[in-house]
């Protein structure tokens, strides 16, 4: 009896990834996070996404400003952020936060205001769906832990 | 196990389709075992892709040195640290010319890893003598065989 909400929330778990996989929220450099951790390291995959927001929360401020000052021409710096952008959620496997970061890229290439706006729009509106559905996976996550645990209480 | 493509998946499949994935995948993490000790010297502004990079590289055993600026990076190049195999993120003014060449006569490899590339820039690391150019994410696809060969297989 003990061992069904362990087992229902496993399949809670896989149903919430496919969906993310199948949506293009995340792609398989996911699972290599996954790979990496271990017993030695229990935490990892959560660790290194708070650590992703983190940064990601600075770099959409630093965009914000940066779009939001009337006189502003510095579209290099813009890129130099875009590019940050890419290649963290490129390493985390956020693959449509990605997508949106080089169209957003693009669009400062060709030093498009507008466009940019658009895309921040965009930019925003992605990550913070990403940053619910990451956040949903790590509760069920620990939802799981919590119940496997009370099926071996020796092993607490 | 056969992998599943991601549309056309029938409804029972979904709960196990990416284990098929992560299995092949697990595959290539523990594919190899280093018989020597490497060092590398991981060069990455980006706190994520740093974390990233130096625990996938500890995950095959191998010893990593990071830093997160170009004047460590430099220091330590300059001061000469050896390493097996560099991994950077943006050209260093040091890596030009002659510093280049004498790095990869020692048996050095360097990694030279970029979010989304432009050919410029592909052009530029190449120009200064870079072994591989990858696209982030650095993954085992890329870095196995690099391993392999400084492990002198």
């Amino acid at each position: 009896m003990l061992g069904l909400d362990a087992d229902r929330l496993r399949a809670d778990l896989n149903r919430l990834l496919a969906f993310l996989f199948h949506q293009g929220i995340l792609d398989e450099q996911y699972l290599q996070l996954q790979q990496l951790q271990d017993e030695s390291s229990p935490n990892f995959v959560s660790e290194v996404v708070n650590i992703y927001f983190h940064e990601s929360e600075k770099l959409l401020r630093n965009l914000r400003s940066l779009l939001m000052d009337r006189e502003f021409s510095d579209y290099d710096k813009m890129g130099i952020h875009l590019n940050q952008f890419i290649g963290s959620s490129s390493s985390i496997g956020a693959k449509r936060v990605r997508n949106v970061c080089v169209a957003f890229r693009a669009a400062s290439d060709q030093n498009n205001r507008a466009g940019c706006l658009r895309a921040l729009e965009l930019l925003e509106h992605e990550y913070c769906i990403l940053k619910n559905k990451l956040h949903e996976l790590f509760q069920i996550e620990q939802q799981r832990l919590l119940a496997a645990g009370v099926r071996y209480p020796m092993l607490n | 196990m056969a992998p599943t493509s991601a549309s056309g998946d029938p409804p029972s499949d979904k709960d196990n389709w990416d284990n098929g994935r992560l299995a092949r995948r697990q595959q290539l993490l523990t594919e190899i075992v280093l018989r020597n000790k490497l060092t590398t010297l991981v060069f990455d502004g980006d706190t994520t892709c740093w974390v990233l990079e130096q625990v996938l590289l500890r995950s095959y055993g191998v010893q990593t040195q990071g830093v997160d600026n170009g004047r460590d990076a430099i220091a330590f190049i300059a001061f000469g640290a050896k390493f097996n195999l560099i991994i950077i993120k943006k050209i260093l003014p040091i890596m030009n010319g002659l510093e280049a060449d004498s790095l990869n006569g020692s048996g050095c490899k360097i990694l030279g890893v970029t979010a989304c590339s432009r050919e410029s820039e592909r052009q530029a690391f190449l120009a200064i003598g870079v072994d591989v150019f990858i696209e982030k994410p650095l993954d085992p696809e890329h870095l196995v065989p690099i391993l392999r060969e400084l492990d002198g297989e």
